[in-house]
């Protein structure tokens, strides 16, 4: 027993070790030199909240934190339907049910900076994919990410491309609907929809939770696309929270208010997921009881 | 050498704050230092530069070379061509920074002001290479105070095709300061430069300007643009002292009013939506004929020189007086460095014409004032087959007699008026909105505390 537990804590190790010293070492020295106006090369001077209330001055934190929610109200609800309603299609007893799932799954595994120059080219106004196939059936062209109306909704067209994640989570789950509820339903004189409205939903609604709140925290992270198509431009359109954080930090060297800015989006972030779990218990149906 | 401005194209990497902070606790010593400074054995030095691969072979070659003239002393290279602010940034902030290296001159300014890099001034005396440059090339940052130089010397130009502008019957542009042609002239030829899809110039009935094949000019709104025209039109982008916009002038209105001008109304440059982010280089731009004229940096010569086409260098448009700029990224020595006269003699020789072959490729333009006046130091650097004949007006005289120094290298606290002037400047960009109605606004901004003046032009 006792061997067993040696064991375990060594085979954990590396785990544990990799989170403190990776994870958590970091975060708590952020969260130090958040309270200091430490700017690269210079000493450090302790400050206290001083940074934290510069935000409330700084256009670009609310220029950016604007732009980072807008985009997150666009994606994650997008992702989720379009997730949803393609897992749902791939789980019909259809033929090369393999062969679509991985089509659909294949956008999530092109890396982020592959994905990123690909649709510069698909987003290009002269001559890009998107322009090409919109002046072929004679409809209006957009300026795409070099407008400034028009770059973010640009950028969440292109991450829902990426549902392939949600969508293999939602297939998982849609394994996991009883069948024999849907067999009750057809007894009852239900039709697709009552299956759906009645059993498939329901069921799937712990699913849709988890893509829901793992789907938030990682939009609010947004970086590659401001970082590698748009430099948070034209006129911060794009000017994403973590991109200005990194440009704070390395551009501007100025790491104090950079870790500022990091632990008051970690706030919002945590926050919204409090909320997220408050909300759940309204509308989350779990079989085995009563949700959290 | 393609660091001018801040929103260039960075390379694909990614850092963070949680590396860097993991790095703050290490303690201070230089990488790779062998530890034994001052023990008579080798001393190590360490070259932190950016830049293509052509330029770390000739950089590499060249720290071989003094190597071999300095026995006793050996540079490792640390070639980082991408997020080089990072990586900078994180080895400072570690104490691990390197004895040399490439820097962006607000950086620059920033650790020189914190103590952090050598003073060269008191080696002037010693060295009347280091102290016979190019005035605008220098980083002063405080009286008798200076963390040397550009690496190299740059100046924009205009480039283009002669191929393009033979089929349209347009002569080749000056290459002569005083016979550059006037802002109007310009515009006029960029017209019959332009052509749709089916051979029509913009000013003809039934011209497509969404199919167009060949722009007149690509010349954007980048500040390396900008501000030559605006010294041509007899201001710059503040006043002599640095506290005052200019932009908000009828003469700064004209200028930016012009160049949005170029892609809306004669439409015969790109827009930066027609461009493109991750555009082709401005060679292969001039070789599918995707543009006749070109203005860029002095630096595209080294890829013109190697591609396969016939090409030439003129000077830029002008408004009166004919201008342009020099500018170039910093090369600065960290005071920390263990050998402080290895790396000054480093520093002398690595951005020497007769050690490095990048001024006779043509990526480089020598600091000193000699390779500018004197016949045969202008030989050493431009009687090469990369250099075009056209080059010693069009180059040479017109660095020497026509150039102004780049404001982003000499403003104070650049960094925060960057962030203003950039998404302004892109608002003019977008062609919806008329330069007066941004550049009154952002000139009051910038007066609002912004413009903090200027570091000193030269050392007294």
């Amino acid at each position: 027993m006792r061997a067993e537990r040696r064991w375990g804590w060594l085979l954990a190790a590396p785990a544990i070790l990799g989170f403190g010293i990776f994870t958590i070492g970091p975060m708590i020295a952020s969260l130090f030199f958040s309270l200091t106006d430490w700017q690269i090369g210079a000493p450090a001077k302790f400050i206290g909240l001083g940074n934290y209330r510069q935000l409330g001055h700084d256009p670009l934190f609310w220029k950016s934190l604007n732009v980072t929610t807008y985009y997150t109200l666009g994606v994650v609800p997008l992702t989720l339907v379009v997730g949803f309603v393609i897992a749902m299609l791939v789980n019909q007893g259809i033929r090369g049910r393999g062969f679509w799932r991985t089509v659909y799954y294949l956008p999530t595994l092109v890396p982020a900076v592959a994905s990123s120059v690909l649709w510069i080219w698909i987003f290009n106004p002269d001559f890009g994919l998107l322009n090409s196939m919109l002046r072929q059936a004679g409809l209006p062209t957009s300026s795409w990410i070099y407008g400034e109306q028009s770059a973010v909704p640009s950028l969440i067209l292109m991450s829902t491309w990426g549902f392939g994640n949600a969508m293999v989570i939602f297939l998982a789950g849609l394994q996991g609907v009883p069948r024999q509820l849907y067999e009750a339903v057809a007894i009852d004189g239900g039709g697709t929809w009552a299956r759906f409205r009645h059993v498939t939903l329901p069921f799937m609604t712990p699913t849709i939770f988890y893509n829901l709140v793992t789907g938030t925290i990682g939009t609010f992270q947004v970086f590659n696309q401001a970082y590698i198509m748009t430099q948070g431009g034209p006129n911060n359109a794009t000017e994403f929270y973590i991109y200005y954080l990194y440009t704070k930090a390395f551009t501007d060297s100025e790491i104090g208010y950079a870790s500022a800015l990091a632990w008051v989006l970690f706030v919002i972030v945590l926050v919204i997921t409090v909320l997220l779990f408050r909300n759940a218990r309204r509308w989350v149906y779990y079989e085995m009881g009563a949700a959290r | 050498m393609s660091a001018t401005t801040f929103g260039r194209r960075r390379a694909l990497q990614f850092g963070g704050l949680a590396t860097l902070a993991g790095l703050a606790g290490c303690s201070g010593k230089s990488l790779g230092d062998s530890g034994s400074g001052s023990g008579g054995g080798t001393k190590e030095l360490q070259f932190m530069f950016w830049g293509s691969t052509a330029e770390q072979k000739a950089i590499s070659n060249m720290l071989k070379a003094f190597e071999q003239e300095k026995s006793g002393v050996t540079v490792k290279p640390v070639f980082t061509p991408a997020d080089y602010d990072t990586k900078l940034n994180a080895l400072v902030a570690s104490n691990r920074q390197p004895d040399l290296c490439y820097m962006q001159s607000p950086m620059g300014y920033r650790l020189a002001e914190q103590g952090k890099l050598v003073n060269l001034y008191p080696y002037f005396d010693k060295y009347p290479d280091l102290a016979n440059r190019l005035p605008g090339t220098y980083f002063w940052w405080d009286k008798g105070k200076t963390y040397g130089t550009q690496s190299a010397n740059e100046i924009m130009s205009l480039w283009y095709s002669k191929p393009a502008l033979s089929d349209a019957g347009v002569e080749t542009p000056p290459a002569e300061a005083d016979k550059a042609w006037s802002w109007d002239t310009f515009v006029q030829n960029a017209y019959k430069l332009t052509l749709d899809q089916n051979g029509k110039h913009p000013d003809e009935d039934g011209f497509d300007p969404k199919r167009i094949r060949q722009y007149g000019v690509s010349a954007g709104l980048g500040p390396t643009v900008y501000q030559p025209l605006l010294l041509s039109r007899g201001i710059n982008f503040t006043d002599e002292t640095g506290r005052k916009s200019m932009l908000d002038t009828p003469e700064a209105i004209e200028v930016f009013q012009n160049l949005a001008d170029l892609m809306y109304k004669h439409r015969v440059a790109p827009t930066p939506a027609q461009l493109g982010n991750n555009a082709p280089s401005t060679t292969v731009q001039l070789k599918t004929r995707r543009v006749a004229m070109v203005i860029d940096g002095q630096w595209t010569l080294l890829d013109l020189a190697q591609g396969k086409l016939d090409f030439g260098m003129g000077v830029l448009p002008k408004y009166s007086k004919p201008m342009t700029i020099t500018l170039g990224g910093a090369t600065a020595i960290f005071s920390s460095t263990k050998h402080e006269q290895e790396a000054v003699e480093l520093y002398l020789f690595h951005d020497n014409p007769t050690k490095v072959d990048l001024f006779s490729t043509g990526l480089w333009m020598p600091l000193e004032k000699r390779y500018y006046t004197d016949p045969k130091d202008i030989d050493v650097w431009t009687k090469n087959d990369a250099h075009p004949a056209e080059y010693r007006t069009a180059g040479v005289d017109y660095t020497i007699n026509n150039s102004a120094p780049y404001f982003y290298q000499k403003l104070r606290n650049i960094e925060a008026i960057d962030k203003v002037l950039t998404p302004a400047i892109q608002v003019i960009q977008q062609g919806k909105t008329p330069a007066a109605d941004v550049l009154k606004p952002l000139a009051a901004k910038l007066n609002g505390g912004l413009l903090q003046g200027t570091y000193p032009t030269n050392g007294s």
